[in-house]
């Protein structure tokens, strides 16, 4: 066995990030990330525009290698010098919902659910379509198995890809924005889904988000992310950063205040 | 107190110089107002200068840019500045006249070490992209050896829509462009060949220009500006779209799914478009010979059949399918080049039809002097 398939998190953990950085360029957008995530809770993490949110979301499923650090996920480490094998290995058990859905266009809605299972499982084709008619059941899809995804609204494509990312039974979900550009009523809805999925399944979820509504109903802990400090500014429950946290951004985020900086300056004029 | 065209001067008790802003600061008048402020400044440099907005009803973003230039200018001369009446509907505008330290927005920098770096880049970046097409070309190595070895895994229905889109549906192109240069070249050549009474010659250079050379580039060129272009814009979108990186972390090997059905697809229709093109040449001078130079259908195709070799026909063939498969792996790793913004993938797609056209121009070279080097 590989050193890097090695299990790396202690009981209880689904997910362990210790001292990563991420970028893309030679500038890491975030730095000194420490943090996990329990077995079975909701962890959002939220921050402005720009802050790395979607970045560290690409860390964690392997799409980003850290520049520095150790990300384990499952019990796996997929940032070390060949993860190759630990990514294969962990991404049968990870769900992914993109911000877009990111179905693919060229297929229809029941032929992208039943994706993951043709090319990881020798299901016979009755078993997969039943399968997939279940999980679009789930998702308030099942009667758009035939559709193609053009033809769908933005919150339909978000739930068909959340019937994707369910399909293999992933012990972990991540979600990308998955309430961003939705009305109030299917952002509810979509909220109550994923609370759902993971009371009945006990599937731990990390979801990106910086949607207020959507980070107090559905998070267990939010991890807050600021783009000046690249990186950590606050852990907790929602309630506890809203009512407790003395640090006037993570109060600004919670409130809804705006940070005016260029506003200080007009004093010395209006006095 | 002085008065300049736009700006009227003074002076405080204190010593510190005054303008008041005969004309509003907008855009009207702004440069006027900035050419007169700078004049007066450089020949006077004064310790403070205070400007009175009294006799200005509102100033707009010319004018709040001119106030930044005032404000610059005072900062760099060690000016105190002060601000006098300034106008309530002003305020919005005014709180950003002394944000604006940096360079102006959109101006190049062009110092020598910005050009030296901007050279690095360069080369780093053209450094970067072989580095990209060699681990490409490793991984589409592999993809294909492994489609080979298991051909249950391999995408078909793909491969033969690919097949269908690039070839069936490219048929009547194909073969309309070919049968109008095999009829140019026809008629072209026999207003020379008429000459020497040696029309039926005309059957021998269109047979063997097309086999062997202009038969296999033409057809890569449609294929380069109709697939190659199809083939990035079609990834590049999915790249644009998270599609990619949803097939990533669902474990999906890129290069099998999307790269390995197309470079299939178009390695088999290449040959048989070429193939097409030959017969739709030979047709169009076969029109011409009939029209033009007296010949009969059975004189032009019997001087075709003795002067074709096997070789002639399966030589261009032979590039051909070197060509389909340039062009569907260039178009394929111009796509997975494209990164977020629909002008990304409009690069990558022009990108695609000029890599691929340049690809089989070389490739072309490399065949003549390889057919050359071994007598075929």
């Amino acid at each position: 066995m590989k050193s890097s398939a090695k299990e790396n998190t202690s009981p209880g953990e689904a997910i362990r990030v210790q001292d990563v950085s991420l970028g893309y360029g030679e500038e890491p957008i975030l730095q000194n990330l420490d943090f996990c995530v329990y077995s079975g809770e909701i962890v959002t993490i939220l921050g402005g525009s720009g802050c790395g949110k979607s970045t560290l979301l690409k860390g964690l499923v392997g799409l980003l290698p850290p520049a520095k650090g150790h990300i384990s996920v499952g019990g796996m480490e997929i940032s070390g010098k060949d993860p190759k094998s630990a990514l294969m290995a962990i991404r049968r058990r990870i769900g992914v919902l993109f911000q877009s859905g990111a179905l693919i266009g060229s297929l229809t809605l029941g032929e992208n659910v039943a994706l993951p299972i043709e090319e990881f499982t020798s299901l016979p084709r009755d078993l997969i379509d039943d399968i997939v008619r279940l999980k679009l059941e789930q998702v308030r899809l099942a009667d758009y198995a035939r559709y193609m995804p053009a033809e769908l609204s933005g919150g339909m494509k978000k739930r068909a890809g959340l019937a994707r990312a369910l399909v293999l039974d992933p012990e972990i979900l991540f979600c990308d924005e998955p309430s961003a550009g939705l009305d109030p009523v299917t952002s509810a809805e979509m909220d109550e889904l994923l609370m759902e999925l993971n009371h009945s399944l006990g599937i731990t979820m990390v979801v990106v988000t910086h949607e207020l509504p959507s980070i107090e109903a559905i998070s267990d802990r939010c991890i807050m992310l600021d783009r000046e400090a690249h990186g950590i500014i606050a852990i907790g429950t929602p309630a506890s950063l809203k009512a407790e946290s003395t640090d006037p951004r993570v109060q600004a985020f919670f409130h809804r205040q705006a940070r005016d900086k260029v506003g200080e300056s007009l004093n010395r004029f209006t006095d | 107190m002085k008065q300049s065209s736009g700006i009227e001067t003074g002076q405080t008790p204190e010593g510190n110089l005054v303008f008041i802003f005969h004309e509003p600061p907008d855009y009207g008048h702004a440069r006027l107002l900035w050419e007169d402020a700078r004049r007066i400044l450089e020949n006077q440099r004064p310790q403070g200068l205070v400007l009175d907005f009294a006799q200005t009803a509102t100033i707009d973003s010319a004018g709040i840019a001119l106030l930044r230039l005032i404000w610059r200018f005072c900062s760099q001369h060690g000016i105190a500045l002060q601000y006098r009446s300034i106008p309530p509907s002003s305020e919005y505008f005014l709180r950003y006249v002394e944000t604006g330290a940096g360079p102006p927005a959109g101006k190049l920098s062009l110092s020598p070490a910005d050009l030296i770096s901007g050279l690095g880049s360069f080369f780093l970046k053209q450094a970067q992209e072989v580095s990209d097409l060699i681990q490409f070309i490793g991984d589409f190595t592999v993809a294909a050896l492994s489609s080979l070895r298991d051909f249950r895994r391999f995408r078909w229905r793909e491969m033969f829509y690919y097949a269908q889109l690039c070839g069936a549906d490219a048929m009547p192109i194909v073969f309309l462009m070919s049968f109008l240069i095999g009829l140019v070249m026809a008629f072209q050549a026999a207003v020379q060949l008429r000459q020497f009474g040696a029309n039926i010659f005309v059957a021998d250079m269109l047979a063997l220009a097309l086999s062997r050379e202009l038969g296999p580039v033409f057809t890569a060129v449609i294929l380069a500006g109709r697939s190659g272009s199809a083939f990035a814009a079609e990834i590049g979108t999915m790249k644009v779209n998270e599609e990619v990186d949803a097939l990533t972390v669902m474990g999906f090997d890129i290069t099998q799914f999307l790269v390995i059905p197309k470079v299939f697809a178009l390695a088999f229709i290449g040959p048989l478009l070429t193939f097409l093109a030959n017969a739709a040449g030979i047709f169009g001078g076969i029109v011409v010979g009939v029209l033009a130079l007296e010949l009969t259908v059975s004189s032009f195709i019997k001087e075709v059949y003795q002067i074709l070799t096997l070789t002639d026909v399966f030589s261009g063939l032979a590039k051909s399918f070197v060509f389909a498969v340039l062009i569907a792996l260039i178009g394929c790793f111009r796509g997975l080049q494209a990164e977020k913004g629909a002008d990304s993938v409009g690069r990558q797609t022009t990108s695609a039809v000029v890599s691929g056209i340049f690809l089989i121009i070389i490739a072309d070279a490399v065949f003549t002097v390889l057919f050359h080097v071994f007598n075929i």
